[in-house]
């Protein structure tokens, strides 16, 4: 009786699936997802996230209103997000002289079921853009993170999933959808490959079929920006499209181990500008090597440069590891590498020296250092009544500029209104401050202290000497202090 | 008053009675008289120049403006106009064509000379003649002629609107110059418009006292010309020397007038040092950015306007290169002499060069050009334009990269490069590896020989 049911049943079953089959055609692996059962397992961690954020661009600033969607992924209420926004270290800002800085200014996590919470910006991971929020909760309160399938093996043509935020009007606020791995790209480096996905969703966590978190949409990094390093700086522009793919649970497993701190991940830092040894430069120099590193300029003092590494030098292993960056598209394994081992680590690098066409290998060991500030990071300064934002020097403006770090010191015009008395009087954004009256400026600390002295004894003027275009002039400002 | 002034006068006043005497022509009869004596000279010239900027040779046919001021046939136009010429084919105002040879130019006054070959022409040719800049005035009728939009024969009217604008020296010729730091500029309503660059600007009395050679885009009647007595010791220099030769200490000044409280200086005295080109002379004799000069040699210097500076580098470039000028200094409340030992300006742009097997163009490094680009020695060729982007590699070559060597050779200079370039391209070599500098990092990048490239040079 059981089994006659239970054939008939199956009889049943199989003509639904027959006529399924006929209707759906070509797409033989349809996706299989019960997306009640995810929607209401992910309930739980899966947050809406509503920024206030000041951007100021160059002269401009003004106030956004950003919404992302979030995961907590700790029980004490970490949260991720896509933080492209307030990361966006934008490498040529020290070009123009116009830097973007974006300040969140009010956070508010609120959970599908209506709880909301204040959220504090820990900060985002410069290589995924991984935003971090923390929940401010009552110190015992325990949230439901979402846990990640470390140990997924991806396979192409594999469906994926995620819920995606919809516009403010629409209720309930979130909405599925698919995407199907597309390629196992192997370099620069392993990344999954989906297609069907798009930007608006990124960060947020991908299931696979069996309803498993594998993994958050992130985009395949291009290998010319995501790092203050020099060879960043220096390497050719990015691409236009961007390639969206799994940010792996393994990957997000040490992020969430290891959350940034003012401001973001410490990582480590050699201090190099570099190139990627290509079969054609190794051709030209006789050298047997399936790729390198060729060491272009040592920043002073930097670990590099107190390790002894010098110009030309050609990186081919790392603690014993090749280095096998035979393109400028792999240079980013190399950083990324470096940047992993921390910012106190000590490394040993083999490297060849061509000395007078010779090729000698030398082992050299580093200490690394934490990485220098970009233009963003760094610190600064508003002067109100002379509405003038000064910030400090840092490393990428020494590379730009071909400037010495020992002798060349100031504060950079990062700011300023237009119509305001620092404007009007001639400040251009981008100006590096190198006295005010007849006070050496070294720092925003410097500029702070002066400036705050002005502007209590009032002058009637104020002048500033600064460097602008590889030229000096005496720039001079008249306050209006009423 | 002293004895002389009132002579002075008097003989003034005694002019002026005779001219009023003869009452002046009626002003249509004056421009009808000037344009008699200079349209004659007026020649519309349409050189063939050389441009590099693309990465390759490209050769454009321009037109400008020019008048004969030489009976031996030598023409003034801009540097802009005939500068970079490879050939120039002049028609004079009779309408014969004939062709002329470059002399020479000064990209620093934006002026140059050319040579008509007279054996060409049949017939006599026109001089005209330079007046007085320093005299004339604000509102004086003047009249510009020449070639506005190749439009030869042209003459348009107007006055003198100011006779000593000011340009910054960061203007620049297309050619790359900078330019103006010597000289003001006459400003004209008389309409100027492209083509017309290279012409006189002639007053009533039929007299040159001005070479048109700016025009403002976007709005009207704003023309500029370089005032005839600068025109006049450039181009004299120029056919002597085929050139114009001045010192350089490396000084950059600003105006005094908002700073005169901050610096506890007087009015009009003393000229403020902004700016020290790094390595100059000025910075090798311990001169600072902040000293006021009050003194050059004996002789007093105040620059309390812009429009006061240009006088001010103009003195400093009078001198012969390598000679000691003194510079009594204000620094604080202490004077200080200085002696400088100036160096020749030298050429602002180096030599152009295509490499047309490599797919770009350099040009060879001046220590201007080292000053100006924050380079670090003079060593190596400055890259002007890549012809083809995605035919060199990862990385690429962009303008402004300065090649330090070629393969294992180190690049000296533009000729050490074009003898390098010439003999790995006769060796038929399909590769060469770039070491190049750009800001403060190296660079290697492999090039693949173009052969049609080569093959073309070879023809």
């Amino acid at each position: 009786m059981n089994s006659c049911n239970g054939s008939v049943l199956r009889a049943n079953i199989l003509f639904v699936f027959f006529i399924l089959f006929s209707l759906v055609g070509a797409t033989a692996n349809a996706q299989n997802f019960d997306f009640g059962k995810l929607g209401s397992r992910s309930r739980a961690y899966m947050v809406v996230i509503d920024m206030q954020i000041e951007v100021s661009f160059g002269i401009n600033t003004s106030d956004q209103e950003e919404r992302y969607l979030g995961t907590i992924v700790t029980e004490e209420g970490l949260v991720i997000f896509d933080g492209t926004d307030i990361a966006s270290d934008n490498m040529f800002s020290s070009f123009s002289g116009l830097t973007v800085k974006t300040t969140p200014t009010k956070i508010e996590i609120s959970t599908l079921d209506g709880i909301s919470y204040d959220g504090e910006l820990l900060g985002y991971d410069r290589f995924t853009k991984v935003g971090f929020i923390k929940i401010l909760a009552e110190e015992n309160e325990k949230f439901s993170p979402v846990k990640f399938n470390k140990h997924h093996e991806f396979r192409t043509g594999e469906w994926l999933a995620l819920f995606m935020l919809m516009p403010e009007f629409v209720t309930p606020p979130l909405a599925a959808d698919i995407g199907m791995v597309s390629n196992l790209v192997e370099a620069p480096e392993p990344f999954p490959l989906t297609v069907g996905f798009n930007s608006m969703q990124l960060a947020s966590v991908l299931f696979n079929e069996s309803l498993e978190a594998v993994g958050i949409l992130g985009s395949l990094m291009d290998p010319s920006s995501g790092s203050a390093d020099g060879g960043a700086l220096m390497g050719s522009f990015g691409s236009g499209m961007p390639m969206l793919g799994v940010i792996t649970g393994e990957r997000i497993e040490e992020l969430i181990a290891d959350p940034p701190t003012e401001g973001e991940i410490e990582r480590g830092w050699l201090g190099i500008s570099l190139q990627a040894l290509t079969q054609d430069i190794a051709e030209f120099w006789q050298l047997d090597l399936a790729g390198g590193i060729i060491v272009n300029e040592i920043i002073r003092n930097s670990p590099a440069d107190k390790g002894g590494l010098k110009v030309g030098d050609i990186i081919f292993e790392v603690n014993g590891q090749p280095v096998e960056v035979d393109r400028e598209e792999k240079i980013a394994v190399f950083q990324r590498m470096i940047a992993n081992f921390g910012p106190d680590a000590a490394i040993e690098l083999e490297v060849m020296r061509l000395d007078q066409g010779s090729s000698d290998s030398t082992k050299i060991l580093i200490n690394l250092e934490k990485a220098p500030i970009s233009p963003t990071e760094a610190p600064d300064f508003k002067e109100e009544k002379l509405e003038l934002t000064v910030r400090d020097l840092v490393f990428a403006d020494y590379m730009i500029y071909n400037l010495d770090s020992e002798d060349f010191k100031g504060v950079v015009v990062s700011g300023l209104t237009l119509g305001g008395p620092a404007s009007i009087g001639g400040l251009l954004i981008g100006d590096v401050i190198q006295r005010i009256g007849p006070i050496e400026i070294e720092s925003v600390d410097d500029a702070r202290k002066v400036l705050g002295e002005i502007s209590t004894e009032q002058p009637r003027e104020v002048i500033f000497f600064i460097w602008r275009r590889n030229q000096t002039m005496f720039v001079n400002v008249k306050p209006t202090w009423n | 008053m002293s004895k002389s002034l009132k002579i002075f006068l008097i003989i003034t006043v005694a002019v002026a009675a005779t001219a009023a005497a003869a009452a002046p022509l009626p002003i249509q009869d004056q421009i009808f008289k000037a344009r008699d004596k200079v349209m004659p000279a007026v020649v519309h010239i349409q050189p063939v120049i050389k441009n590099y900027n693309t990465g390759e040779l490209e050769k454009q046919a321009v037109v400008g403006s020019g008048v004969i001021f030489h009976i031996d046939g030598y023409v003034v136009t801009n540097y802009h106009v005939a500068g970079k010429a490879e050939r120039i084919l002049c028609t004079l105002g009779d309408k014969e064509i004939v062709s002329a040879e470059f002399i020479g130019g000064d990209p620093p006054t934006d002026i140059a000379v050319i040579k008509l070959n007279l054996d060409e022409h049949k017939g006599s040719i026109v001089v005209a003649d330079f007046g007085n800049s320093d005299s004339i005035q604000v509102g004086q009728y003047v009249l510009a002629m020449g070639s506005p939009l190749s439009l030869s024969r042209s003459v348009s009217a107007g006055v003198i609107s100011t006779r000593d604008r000011y340009f910054s020296p960061d203007v620049r010729l297309p050619t790359g110059e900078r330019t103006g730091r010597y000289n003001l500029w006459i400003q004209t309503d008389a309409a100027i418009n492209p083509g017309n660059s290279g012409g006189p600007l002639v007053d009533l009395s039929g007299r040159i006292v001005g070479i048109n050679s700016r025009a403002t885009i976007f709005a009207n009647n704003l023309g500029f010309a370089i005032p005839i007595n600068v025109v006049r010791e450039v181009t004299e220099e120029i056919i002597r020397n085929g050139k114009v030769e001045r010192s350089w200490i490396g000084l950059h000044c600003q105006a005094l007038m908002e700073l005169e409280d901050y610096f506890g200086t007087q009015r009009n005295t003393g000229v403020l040092i902004s700016s020290i080109d790094p390595g100059s002379p000025a910075d090798q004799s311990y001169l600072k950015a902040g000293d006021i000069i009050l003194k050059v040699n004996d002789q007093e210097v105040s620059a309390r306007f812009v429009e006061e500076l240009p006088k001010f580098y103009y003195l400093i470039s009078r001198f012969k290169p390598g000679e000691k000028i003194n510079l009594e200094v204000l620094r604080g409340s202490e004077t200080y002499t200085f002696g400088v030992v100036t160096k020749s300006l030298g050429d602002l742009q180096g030599e152009d060069f295509e490499a047309k097997g490599w797919g770009f163009s350099v040009k060879g490094i001046t220590r201007q050009m080292k000053v100006e680009n924050q380079l670090d020695d003079t060593v190596g060729v400055y890259l002007i334009g890549v012809k083809r982007v995605g035919f060199i590699e990862d990385g690429g070559l962009f303008r402004s990269d300065v090649i330090k060597a070629v393969n294992k050779t180190k690049i000296t200079g533009l000729s050490a490069f074009t003898d390098l370039y010439k003999q790995l391209t006769d060796e038929g070599v399909e590769k060469i590896l770039l070491t190049i500098k750009r800001g403060g990092g190296t660079r290697f990048i492999v090039v693949t020989v173009d052969k049609d490239g080569e093959e073309e040079l070879n023809e």
